[in-house]
């Protein structure tokens, strides 16, 4: 397969740009009355966003100039810590060591990812860029990882399962898990070592703000109108969600959602700097390794009859549910079992205290063993990438003709 | 298990002995023993009362046989005894059914299963009241439905409702007329009727015609029946609500 060079796109957005033809970044930036005021000289600011880049400052030409030509400012004035205090940071050395991150990556891109847009404006030192391209890549392993190992999971199953993997609450716990701390406020005296970024207010309504005011063209909101699966397949991110982040970023944001820019930067800061092959390590180590019983994301409203329609569609003989044992008929708490049969075959199980119980929760085990089938040997795309040895030899993953609708 | 039908027979059995004799084997008859004891309802008795019956179902209940992974046991080498706990199945094993035509574990099943039919047709209970071994019965049950030919025919346990094959006799014709006698008199052509004159079922009646005006009557008298109920019986039917909605998520 041929493999996106992501890392070459990953190296122009590390390298600085002349201020006169900066790119819009894409992370959408609030407009600042006074832009940049906290940095006159432009020289000093191209250098410290060039040593973000992993390879260490070589050449002469590039090397920051003497401390004597840039007027000293004082770190209270930055917003966020200067790229310089990275080295000295105990707490960001910490944290290298114990996420036990490549030695390529340097601490500087680590402080980095540290810094949240509402902290720092500036997208040549905030993380929005990392972030974009760690979404993504953990949003492509994830579904890659769901899609290959379970190809007959229902799309409202597949997006639970991402959230759950790779969603803001799971980030956040890891942020935690991993011991990063919040700084109070952001500062460029703070510890880059702390999570830098500007809390919302309190009282402030994010529930609102985070589902986004959609104010169609006839004047009719629809924020409150329920999203159907074609609209979430279109038109959604990675998890279905539609979320036009009506929180701009200058208001502030909360732990959670800085947390989990944070993870996703880090996560596109090991991908520019290392390659593909330690990203997915860390991702398998780290997002991957975390336990998920996809059998507890299932809701069937009618799994009876969904289970007819399955045996139809593919079939079989229409599903007959059995009587396998039972306790206690004429007690207060009987205990029917119940089996369903397609022809002699038992395709699920399932116990209740009444016969219908015992039928729907049989009905309903059945339908989950269909959709939860795994291959057994499966190539996912991202492991064929590279040239020669590198990737596995691709064989095709199984595409289920899709879920059961009746 | 179907092991317990006999059991639960026997038990009917034995209380029903025990009923019957009770009063005349009664050893000191109290001054109220005109009233049988176990009807009253203030004096439960105190006294140890222990029956042959009760004796003798304990002892026939406590004499398993040995399951059929035990029963071999002269095989030359070492060997593995698997005879797991009676649990439900576990949803990411598939059934041999739902996996693919080209999944290479639908040919190991199908050995297995082999394998298990001919072991529970070669197994001999030695007690007589468990002729219908569940495991037994269970294996025997599982058919080769991928490519065996004329596999014996399984006995299957018995239907949960009375299973039945769908007619597909109703021509359009005849739903115009379903329709027309709904809209004609909704109240003498009930769903039940109209279900009994079609040979259909009343859901495919719903299907065919509604009668809006006759749902929103007999909802406006279930919501003045709803009024009417207190906080606990209006607790309880929301829990059952609940319940019934668990039954399709946590199986």
């Amino acid at each position: 397969m041929k493999r996106a060079r992501i890392e070459r796109w990953g190296s122009q957005l590390l390298q600085s740009r002349p201020q006169g033809t900066r790119p819009q970044c894409l992370y959408q930036q609030p407009q600042h009355p006074q832009p940049h005021n906290h940095r006159p000289q432009w020289h000093w600011q191209a250098v410290r966003a060039q040593s973000t880049t992993s390879t260490p400052l070589s050449s002469p030409s590039r090397r920051p100039p003497p401390a004597s030509h840039a007027p000293r400012i004082p770190r209270e004035s930055l917003p966020s810590p200067p790229l310089s205090a990275a080295r000295s940071s105990a707490k960001l050395s910490a944290l290298h060591a114990r996420l036990s991150l490549p030695s390529r990556l340097p601490l500087e891109t680590l402080a980095r990812a540290l810094i949240d847009p509402s902290a720092d404006p500036n997208p040549d030192l905030n993380n929005a860029s990392l972030a974009l391209l760690g979404q993504d890549l953990l949003g492509y392993y994830t579904a890659e990882h769901l899609l290959a190992h379970y190809p007959r999971l229902p799309q409202t199953v597949l997006y639970a399962a991402q959230y759950a993997y790779v969603g803001g609450k799971t980030l956040a716990a890891v942020t935690r898990e991993w011991g990063v701390e919040a700084a109070a406020e952001p500062g460029g005296e703070v510890d880059p070592g702390l999570l830098q970024f500007k809390r919302v207010k309190p009282g402030t309504d994010i529930s609102g703000a985070a589902a986004g005011e959609t104010i169609g063209p006839d004047g009719v909101n629809r924020s409150q109108w329920r999203l159907g699966m074609g609209m979430r397949n279109v038109s959604g991110d990675e998890f279905g969600d539609i979320n036009a982040s009506g929180l701009d970023a200058a208001a502030g944001v909360t732990l959670e959602d800085a947390s989990k820019t944070f993870v996703r930067a880090l996560v596109g800061a090991v991908y520019l700097h290392c390659g593909q092959l330690s990203t997915k390590r860390f991702y398998a180590s780290h997002f991957l390794s975390r336990q998920l019983d996809l059998s507890t994301l299932f809701a069937f409203r009618t799994p009876t009859r969904d289970l007819s329609r399955l045996c139809a569609r593919e079939g079989f003989e229409a599903p007959v549910a059995r009587l396998l044992s039972e306790t206690g008929r004429l007690s207060r708490h009987p205990v029917f079992v119940v089996g369903v049969y397609s022809g002699p075959d038992k395709l699920g199980e399932g116990a209740g205290a009444s016969l219908d119980e015992a039928r729907t929760r049989a009905a309903a085990a059945a339908l989950k063993s269909w959709y939860l089938y795994s291959p057994e040997e499966v190539t996912v795309p991202s492991e064929a990438e590279g040239k020669g040895d590198q990737g596995k030899r691709w064989v095709p993953c199984m595409v289920d003709c899709g879920e059961v609708i009746a | 298990m179907s092991t317990t039908l006999p059991i639960r027979r026997s038990i009917g059995r034995a209380a029903s002995n025990c009923l019957s004799t009770r009063p005349s084997r009664s050893l000191h008859p109290s001054p109220s023993s005109l009233i049988p004891l176990y009807h009253h309802p203030h004096h439960p008795s105190t006294q140890q009362r222990r029956h042959e019956a009760t004796a003798r179902r304990l002892t026939k209940k406590h004499r398993v046989p040995a399951a059929p992974a035990f029963a071999n046991t002269t095989q030359p080498q070492d060997h593995i005894i698997y005879n797991p706990p009676s649990s439900a199945p576990n949803v990411y094993h598939t059934p041999l059914k739902f996996l693919p035509k080209s999944d290479r574990r639908r040919e190991l099943l199908l050995a297995q299963q082999r394998a298990a039919q001919a072991a529970a047709a070669a197994y001999k209970p030695s007690s007589p009241f468990s002729t219908a071994s569940p495991a037994a019965s269970a294996l025997a049950s599982l058919s080769a439905s991928a490519g065996t030919e004329a596999a014996p025919t399984p006995r299957l346990p018995p239907p949960v409702r009375a299973p039945y094959e769908k007619k597909y006799h109703l021509t359009p014709p005849q739903l115009d007329e379903m329709r027309k006698l709904r809209a004609r008199d909704p109240r003498k052509w009930t769903r039940v009727k109209l279900a009994e004159k079609f040979e259909c079922s009343q859901f495919f009646v719903s299907l065919v015609c509604q009668a809006p005006q006759i749902k929103a009557e007999r909802d406006a008298e279930l919501e003045n029946i709803k009024k009417r109920w207190g906080r606990q019986k209006t607790m309880a039917r929301e829990d059952r609500v609940k319940r019934k909605e668990s039954w399709g998520r946590d199986a």
